[in-house]
């Protein structure tokens, strides 16, 4: 047939625009497709909401802007969430940018929930050293934060003096894009400390953390985009993970299109050899 | 206005670089260039006033942490192989990286990673309901056999053989399902660049 063989040369150019399009439209006029809501992000959803008013939550922002399409809107909606339930926030980052990011949604929401830092958040900034600042942090967190990320003392701010180590924590909720980041949690905070580790990671990390999940390491996941709009959902926001997963499921579509057509072309082309 | 001019440089950047789909060209190698010149400067700003500095140089130097004398020397040693007569002494930054490393790591594997994964293969059988000791099976025969796969001291024919072959299988479902979030993380990324022209940029949505 003229169809295949004029396909089997298609410019891959056209592949691109169709693509382009596919994310484009869906995001100019919004579809408003359902978001079914999995286990995995239920389980952090039920986590914070079973925490008294008060708790202190970590939020470690393990990424940079490489992966900040798929983890700052989860960050977004889990601060959202945090500050609904009157939690308090303990911010850091144990990627350098990351720590900027996490800043900026911090205080866009805190900002619309009359949040004052230094009794409800702080930030305590960039903190390098990996795992063995994270082993140190876990048993006293004055040797490792003496300063917020403003240069103030932590001292001197109500809920830097009421976190000394890791069993003032209610819970871990990293948002993490590589190494250092999830693994090191798991691993140096709930292995030798108990705490309870939960995360978003990028798409590309999350089935490397379903056996985690498995074991109870973990407690719940947010996998990419996807985990950040169902988040939203639980949340009741309509904020970015939304709005991208209606392009994200054509797209989706539209590759699966592409895959059969390849491998109905590819037959066609072998049976006419 | 700062604001703006930044969110410009940056849409034109983006574009920049997506202009490579097209074909390659100068606006995509001056979007390149920048992007490696900006990460390396970062990084070494970073290092230096994150990391070296607070925790070696400013202690060393105005609360008078002599000892610190030690890691600094240490660390300069890496440079060792530019002097090729003191080459042989990057071995001592490089074993001492080494031994830390290892310290740090090897117990909290055991008793954070290895010791809970295999605990967690351990699953009940029975009392449970049917979906779940289905689920159960094929994580426990999912470990065995792609272990199976790896065990090479004896040619894989017979029954190990088939063990490998079955263990193939799972890794290539474990290969396609991480496969498929690539794509998924790949396309939320470009999602994150179209909202970003279209949201910051241009105000359309």
């Amino acid at each position: 047939m003229k169809i295949f063989d004029h396909l089997a040369h298609l410019d891959r150019r056209i592949i691109f625009l169709l693509v382009a399009l596919a994310v484009i439209i869906p995001m100019v006029a919004p579809l408003n497709l359902p978001v079914d809501i999995t286990k995995p992000v239920k389980n952090v959803y039920n986590k914070v909401e079973s925490l008294p008013p008060g708790s202190i939550v970590l939020i470690s922002t393990d990424y940079d802007p490489g992966s900040e399409a798929e983890l700052y809107p989860a960050t977004e909606a889990f601060i959202e969430h945090c500050f609904r339930k009157d939690l308090k926030i303990y911010m850091m980052g144990l990627w350098p940018a990351g720590s900027e990011l996490g800043n900026i949604a911090l205080n866009k929401i805190a900002q619309s929930y009359n949040k004052r830092y230094g009794e409800d958040y702080i930030n305590v900034g960039y903190r390098p050293g990996g795992a063995v600042m994270l082993l140190s942090l876990g048993r006293n967190f004055s040797d490792v934060i003496k300063v917020d990320y403003q240069g103030t003392p932590i001292d001197s701010l109500p809920l830097g003096r009421r976190v000394k180590s890791a069993k003032d924590l209610s819970m871990v909720m990293t948002f993490s894009a590589g190494d250092p980041g999830i693994l090191h949690w798991i691993l140096y905070f709930h292995a030798r400390y108990g705490v309870t580790i939960c995360g978003a990671t990028t798409a590309i990390m999350a089935p490397q953390q379903y056996p985690y999940l498995s074991s109870g390491q973990l407690t719940g996941l947010l996998g990419g985009l996807k985990g950040a709009a169902e988040y939203e959902t639980l949340v009741d926001r309509k904020g970015r993970g939304l709005r991208g997963m209606d392009s994200q499921s054509i797209v989706h579509l539209l590759l699966v299109g592409f895959i059969v057509l390849g491998n109905v072309i590819l037959l066609y082309q072998r049976r006419k050899k | 206005m700062i604001n703006a001019i930044g969110i410009w440089i940056a849409a034109l950047l983006t574009l920049a670089i997506y202009s490579f789909l097209y074909k390659d060209n100068p606006f995509y190698k001056i979007a390149e260039n920048i992007f490696v010149g900006v990460s390396a400067g970062y990084w070494a700003v970073v290092l230096w006033y994150d990391f070296a500095w607070p925790n070696l140089f400013e202690p060393f130097f105005t609360k008078g942490q002599w000892y610190n004398i030690f890691p600094i020397f240490i660390g300069l040693l890496m440079f060792a192989p530019l002097i090729p007569k003191i080459s042989w002494m990057i071995r001592i930054p490089l074993t001492f990286t080494m031994g830390v490393a290892m310290a740090v790591s090897i117990t909290q594997i055991v008793q954070g990673d290895i010791f809970p994964q295999l605990q967690a293969t351990f699953l009940p059988l029975k009392g449970i309901p049917v979906f779940n000791v289905i689920s159960n099976i094929l994580i426990i025969g999912g470990v065995i056999f792609t272990l199976t796969y790896f065990y090479f001291s004896k040619e894989h024919k017979g029954a190990l053989g088939i063990g490998a072959k079955i263990g193939i299988w799972f890794m290539m479902i474990s290969f396609g399902a991480s496969f498929g979030y690539t794509i998924m993380a790949r396309v939320s990324l470009f999602i994150g660049r179209i909202y970003f022209l279209l949201h910051n940029w241009l105000g359309v949505i």
